[in-house]
C-alpha cells in the first residue's frame, strides 16, 4: 500500500516538476527546444495526417449513423447537438489520448533505451525521498521534459485538429456545400459550448495531455529494469484516462 | 558516465515543422474560441425582454426564443420573482428586435418529446416596436400537464362505455325494446300494434273504426237523406222567414198607433192648459162671490154679533 502511494506520489511529483520546468525560461534553451522539436516531429507531425484521416473516416460513419437515425425518428433538430456532444466533446479527445498513449507514451519507453548513451539507475520511489536524488537533472531537462511536452502537445494537436475536421464534416453532412446552414449550425454549436462545457472541454484535453505524457514516463522510470509483459504504466494510464473521462461526464451531465 | 550533449543546432525542417504545428494549433484554438463567442452572441448588440410565467420547468439558460421558426433571442437568466413567479430574461439581438411588437404574444410549449420551446407571435407587424426591458406574460401550452386530465376523462369515458355495453345497460334494454318495436312494425297491424301494444287491441280499434264508419253512413242518411233533418230544418227556416215578415208588418202598425197616441198626448197637454185658465177664472169668480156674501152678511140686520163682551 505504501509503495502504491509512493508510486502515485512520484508520478504526480514528476508531472509537477516537468510542468514547472516547461514554464521556466532557464529550461527552454536552444538544446531543449531542439529536443522538443525532434519529439514533436516524431509524436505529432508523423501521425497527424494518419490520425486525422482515420478519425475523419470514423467520424463520418458516426455522423451518418446519428443523422440518419435522428431523421428516421423525426428528431433531426437534435442530430447536430448530439454529434457535437458525442464526437467533439467526448470521443475525439479520448481517442487522441489513447492513440498517443499507445504510440508515443507506451511505445517509446525510451528511457531504458540508451539513446543518449546512458540509462538512469533503477530505484524504488519513496515519499520521503527527494526528487532530485532519484532522477538525473540533466536527463530530466534534456530528455524527459521535451518528451513529456511533445506528447502533451501531440494529444492537444490531434484533439484540436480532429475536432475541427469533425465539425466541418458534420456541417457538410447536414447541409452539404450550401452556406445557408451556417447560422443555424453556428447557433447550435454556440448552444452546446456554453461556458461550463467549454471550460470542461479545455480542462479535459489538458488533463488528457498531462496523463498521456506523464504517467507512462513516470512508470517507465520506476520499472525500467524489470521485465514486464505489459508496457509500464499502461494500467495506470488507462485508469487515469477513465477517471478523467468519468469525472468530465459526471460534472457535465449529473 | 555523463550524458552526451545533444546537438545545439536544430535541423531547419524540424524547427519549421514544430513551429508550423504550434501556429496551426494556436490558430485553431483562437479561431474556435472566437467562433464560439460569435455563436453565443458575445459581440452582438442586444435588448432585454423579460418573460413572466408561473412555472419555468423545462426552460434552460441558452434556450432559443423563436419567431416563425427562426431563433431571434436567447434565454440569459432565469430567476424567481418576489411574487413567486418565474422571470426569464431573454436577450434579443437588435437586428432581430423589429420582429417583436407591442402586441406580440409569447408562448411556452412543452411537447411529449423534445425540449420546451418559447415562441413569439406578432400578428400586427405595423404596431409599435416592443420597447427594451419590456415585461410580458408567457402563456403556457403544456401537453404533459394535459395527460392526467386526458387519462381521467378517457377512464370516465371507458367506464361509461362499459356501462352502456353491459347486458343490463339502458342501451341494451333500449335496443331490445327497439327490436320489439320493429318486430311489431313488421307484424300484421304494423304501427297500430306498436302503439297499442298488442294485436288484440289493434283489432278492437279496427272494429271500432268499422262501426264508426257504419254510424257515419246512417247519420248521413238521417241528416242529408230524403226527409232528413236538413230538409226539415230548411222548411222551418222558410216558415220562420214568413213569420218574420208578419212581425215586421205588425211592428209598422204599432208604429202608426204610437204616432197617433203621441198626437193625442199633445192635444191633452193643450187641454190641460185651457183647464188651468178656466180654473183661475172660476176661482176668481168664487172669490168675488165670497166677498159679496161677506158684504151681504155684514149689511144684513140679522147679522150675528161677532163682538164678544167681557163681564
Amino acid at each position: 500500500m505504501t509503495s502504491l502511494v509512493a508510486s502515485w506520489w512520484f508520478m504526480l511529483h514528476f508531472g509537477a516538476v516537468v510542468l514547472v520546468m516547461a514554464l521556466s525560461p532557464w529550461c527552454l534553451n536552444r538544446a531543449n527546444l531542439a529536443s522538443t522539436a525532434r519529439h514533436i516531429n516524431t509524436s505529432t507531425w508523423q501521425v497527424l495526417p494518419w490520425f486525422t484521416a482515420l478519425s475523419a473516416l470514423l467520424s463520418l460513419v458516426l455522423i451518418r449513423i446519428v443523422v440518419v437515425t435522428a431523421l428516421s425518428y423525426g428528431l433531426s433538430q437534435y442530430a447536430l447537438q448530439m454529434v457535437v456532444r458525442v464526437l467533439v466533446l467526448e470521443l475525439i479527445p479520448l481517442s487522441a489520448a489513447l492513440f498517443i498513449a499507445l504510440r508515443a507514451g507506451l511505445g517509446a519507453n525510451g528511457i531504458a533505451t540508451p539513446t543518449l548513451g546512458s540509462a538512469p539507475t533503477p530505484f524504488k520511489p519513496s515519499p520521503m525521498q527527494a526528487f532530485g536524488d532519484v532522477i538525473d537533472q540533466h536527463l530530466l531537462r534534456t530528455e524527459l521534459m521535451p518528451r513529456v511536452l511533445a506528447d502533451a502537445f501531440s494529444v492537444l494537436t490531434l484533439a484540436v485538429v480532429s475536432s475541427g475536421v469533425t465539425l466541418v464534416l458534420t456541417y457538410l453532412t447536414l447541409y452539404g456545400l450550401s452556406p445557408w446552414g451556417l447560422p443555424d449550425f453556428t447557433r447550435t454549436v454556440g448552444q452546446v459550448f456554453d461556458l461550463a462545457i467549454s471550460l470542461g472541454f479545455v480542462l479535459k484535453i489538458f488533463l488528457f495531455s498531462l496523463a498521456v505524457a506523464v504517467v507512462p514516463t513516470a512508470a517507465s522510470l520506476e520499472v525500467m529494469s524489470q521485465p514486464a509483459t505489459i508496457k509500464p504504466g499502461a494500467v495506470r494510464l488507462f485508469l487515469v484516462l477513465l477517471l478523467i473521462e468519468a469525472a468530465s461526464l459526471a460534472i457535465k451531465y449529473i | 558516465m555523463s550524458a552526451p550533449t545533444p546537438p545545439d543546432s536544430l535541423p531547419a525542417h524540424l524547427e519549421l515543422k514544430a513551429v508550423g504545428l504550434l501556429v496551426l494549433v494556436a490558430s485553431l484554438i483562437i479561431g474556435f474560441v472566437l467562433y464560439v463567442m460569435v455563436a453565443r452572441g458575445v459581440f452582438e448588440s442586444t435588448q432585454q425582454l423579460v418573460l413572466v410565467s408561473d412555472d419555468s420547468e423545462g426552460v434552460i439558460v441558452g434556450m432559443d426564443l423563436t419567431f416563425s421558426g427562426f431563433p431571434i433571442g436567447r434565454v440569459r437568466r432565469i430567476e424567481l420573482a418576489t411574487d413567486g413567479k418565474a422571470r426569464m430574461v431573454v436577450d434579443v439581438p437588435s437586428k432581430d428586435a423589429h420582429w417583436l411588437r407591442s402586441s406580440s404574444i409569447f408562448t411556452m410549449e412543452r411537447g411529449l418529446v423534445g425540449d420546451t420551446r418559447i415562441r413569439a407571435y406578432s400578428g400586427v407587424l405595423t404596431d409599435p416596436p416592443l420597447p427594451a426591458n419590456a415585461e410580458r406574460t408567457l402563456l403556457r401550452g403544456d401537453t404533459a400537464a394535459e395527460i392526467p386530465r386526458l387519462v381521467a376523462s378517457a377512464r370516465e369515458l371507458l367506464e361509461n362505455l362499459d356501462n352502456m355495453t353491459s347486458s343490463q345497460s339502458s342501451l341494451n334494454t333500449s335496443l331490445s325494446h327497439l327490436k320489439t318495436v320493429t318486430e311489431r312494425l313488421s307484424g300484421r297491424y304494423g304501427a297500430l300494434t306498436t302503439v297499442l301494444g298488442s294485436e288484440a287491441n289493434a283489432q278492437k280499434i279496427i272494429t271500432t273504426l268499422d262501426r264508426t264508419n257504419a254510424l257515419l253512413a246512417k247519420t248521413d242518411q238521417r241528416i242529408y237523406g230524403a226527409n232528413g233533418v236538413m230538409d226539415s230544418t230548411q222548411a222551418a227556416i222558410g216558415q220562420l222567414d214568413a213569420l218574420l215578415s208578419d212581425t215586421r208588418a205588425s211592428l209598422k202598425k204599432v208604429d202608426a198607433v204610437l204616432e197617433q197616441a203621441q198626437a193625442v198626448g199633445a192635444n191633452a197637454r193643450i187641454a190641460s192648459t185651457d183647464l188651468g185658465m178656466l180654473r183661475a177664472e172660476i176661482e176668481s169668480s168664487l172669490r168675488r162671490i165670497g166677498q159679496l156674501t161677506h158684504e151681504i152678511n155684514r149689511k144684513w140686520p140679522f147679522a150675528r154679533e161677532t163682538e164678544i163682551k167681557l163681564p
